[in-house]
């Protein structure tokens, strides 16, 4: 363990002072409410463990949604040199490219609410999901699943099932480059391809937001939002192929931390040099689940698209269904970073937070280079979730932002407050409706089991890591 | 009790218990499979499991893996497991159960290393396995 010193800097931010063996600083975004939900865990630790890697520029960082993960905490971000860092499967999670993103329509919720019975009922039907749903409809041969591993979202694209506007809306055009479907062993395929198109379980969801409140209007105009509009949100990532991707080569990097001399202060920190043999295995094998994660979520949006086609008629883009923005929230990448007046080539490896690309920034596509990159903020399913934007001072996270409201509860504390509840009825009172493939689902679920998204927001935006947009409030949703 | 499980906050631990290392292995497959729904009372089925790892905290995390990995994918439902060999980096043991179909009610990612070490205090082998849900 490693003796912890913290220190407020201002408002929005906890230093973790270097001590040994840090290599560097922790940094942690937190306001006075979210440093009251850190005292629960060993989520400090976790910091201070990612600072003693090899490598690492800056300090290691962590968003306000951070909570106690594996190794890694999650909303973890640590950047670490490609000429003497590291990259580490432990550092992406098991759900690699999990992710988040929105669709936007062009209806108002007073033209849903009649048919939302049947709306609901059709998306829970026609959107798998569930403990080892599967998805026999959207089955793909051994060749074709290659293609899906290395395109991603480009592969739904060019198979018919999403317009090719949808990927100018994703984080890297919905494909990491790279990515080689031989480095992905053949039980991760068996576990992952019959699950591609599917939601999974777990905090895995589709929710049927309504916009609340537009907080900053032009890039609202900008994003295509309005007050009123109804909007949908669907969060799942790359299913079992990405488990047994970061499974299997967590292993191999015990082996090679040992092999490379790197000592690790918890063995789920396991990793090789970004440029070892292992290091470059590892990305080919990350960027093939990453782009399974995009494919996944296209083909949801897909049936997600049909199923408004089927209810309220007419074409999805007469309903004005366009995708806003599609992110990943566990991945590692190869960027480049200005660090000490210099810009250095650096493997990101983002745990539980989202990129945050602020205007004017060059690698956004047209679409977004005037207003900046949409960082979508999921909170929970009884409050509000945030459709924010990023800012320039995103710099000093490598533009990197949170990814949602953060657990606070355990899933055994959250279930034991949920016993005797009817958690669907206390939701209905707040004329929210859901559907679950499981009831445990929604007793792990619910909204008291997370923090307060409004802190998060807050404080993302008091640190100038990313601005407000608009506030939209969840009145339907599936939950895995 | 061979095992109680553990809060955290993401995820779920179990802290598994037995008076032998090659039993603990036997009690953590017992648990993961009880987590994930996935016990059967009968079954004519049997699977040997070989791993190799760097040491027994290693072996431990990999054939719960292959469990995981019968239960979820197979489909599997374990009646009984049994650890046959174990040194300091290869285990060889069988499980027994059915291929039932039967649903599971819990979907696990994976099985972590997370500060995972296995303890020996008092004759009693104890480790603490945080599971991704």
């Amino acid at each position: 363990m490693i003796a912890l010193k913290l220190r407020r800097i201002d408002p929005f931010r906890i230093e973790i002072e270097k001590a040994p063996p840090m290599r560097t600083t922790g940094l942690i975004y937190a306001n006075h409410a979210i440093e009251r939900t850190l005292e629960h865990d060993n989520v400090l630790q976790q910091v201070a463990n990612v600072a003693t890697l090899p490598g690492i520029i800056g300090p290691s960082l962590a968003m306000p949604d951070i909570h106690w993960g594996y190794g890694f905490p999650i909303g973890g971000v640590a950047a670490f040199s490609k000429k003497d860092g590291i990259i580490s499967p432990g550092g992406v999670g098991y759900d690699i490219n999990c992710g988040v993103c929105c669709l936007l329509t062009g209806l108002r919720l007073d033209e849903v609410k009649p048919s939302l019975d049947k709306l609901l009922s059709s998306l829970f039907n026609n959107v798998p999901s569930g403990v080892g749903s599967s998805n026999k409809d959207l089955a793909v041969g051994n060749k074709e699943f290659s293609s899906v591993l290395e395109n991603g979202a480009r592969w739904a694209v060019k198979k018919g099932y999403a317009p090719h506007d949808d990927l100018d809306a994703h984080e890297d055009g919905g494909c990491i480059e790279g990515a080689d479907p031989d480095a992905v062993s053949k039980k991760a395929i068996e576990r992952g391809q019959p699950q591609l198109g599917t939601l999974g379980s777990g905090n895995h969801f589709l929710e049927l937001d309504v916009v609340e409140r537009v907080l900053e209007n032009k890039t609202a105009d900008h994003f295509g939002i309005f007050e009123g509009q109804v909007v949908i949100q669907v969060h799942t990532g790359s299913r079992g192929l990405g488990h047994q991707v970061c499974d299997d080569y967590v292993h191999e990097m015990l082996a090679a931390a040992s092999r490379h001399r790197i000592s690790l202060p918890d063995r789920q920190l396991a990793c090789a040099p970004v440029t070892s043999k292992e290091g470059m295995e590892y990305f080919t094998a990350m960027a093939s689940a990453a782009n399974f994660a995009f494919a996944n979520r296209e083909l949801i949006v897909f049936l997600i698209r049909e199923t408004f086609e089927h209810v309220f008629g007419g074409s999805f883009e007469r309903l004005g269904m366009r995708m806003l923005y599609d992110c990943c929230h566990n991945i590692a990448k190869m960027e480049r970073v200005m660090w000490e007046g210099s810009e250095v080539a650096v493997c990101i490896h983002r745990k539980g937070a989202t990129r945050a690309l602020p205007p004017g920034d060059k690698r956004l596509p047209q679409r977004f280079r005037k207003c900046g990159q949409p960082v979508l903020v999921p909170g929970d399913m009884g409050r509000a979730s945030f459709i924010m934007v990023g800012a320039q001072g995103a710099s000093e996270t490598f533009y990197s932002a949170c990814h949602g409201a953060g657990r606070l509860l355990s899933r055994h504390e959250a279930k034991k407050r949920s016993k005797g509840r009817q958690i669907l009825e206390e939701l209905r009172r707040k004329d929210i409706h859901a559907m679950a493939a499981s009831r445990a689902t929604l007793a792990e679920e619910i909204p008291e089991a997370y923090k307060d998204v409004s802190d998060v927001v807050d404080t993302m935006t008091g640190a100038g890591i990313a601005k407000a947009v608009a506030r939209v409030k969840p009145f339907a949703m599936v939950k895995g | 009790m061979p095992y109680t499980l553990i809060d955290h906050t993401a995820d779920i631990g179990m802290r598994v218990n037995a008076h032998s290392i090659e039993g603990l292995f036997e009690e953590a497959a017992h648990a993961l499979a009880d987590i994930l729904g996935g016990r059967s009372d009968e079954g004519d089925a049997e699977i040997i499991i070989e791993t190799q790892g760097i040491d027994q905290v290693d072996l431990l995390v990999r054939w719960l893996q292959e469990i995981l990995y019968l239960i979820e994918v197979k489909g599997l439902r374990l009646k009984a497991s049994a650890i046959l060999r174990l040194t300091d980096t290869q285990a060889r043991g069988v499980v027994r159960g059915a291929y039932t179909g039967k649903p599971l009610t819990s979907e696990i990612k994976a099985v972590t290393y997370h500060n995972l070490d296995i303890a020996h205090i008092d004759n009693v082998f104890v480790t603490t396995i945080i599971l991704d849900m």
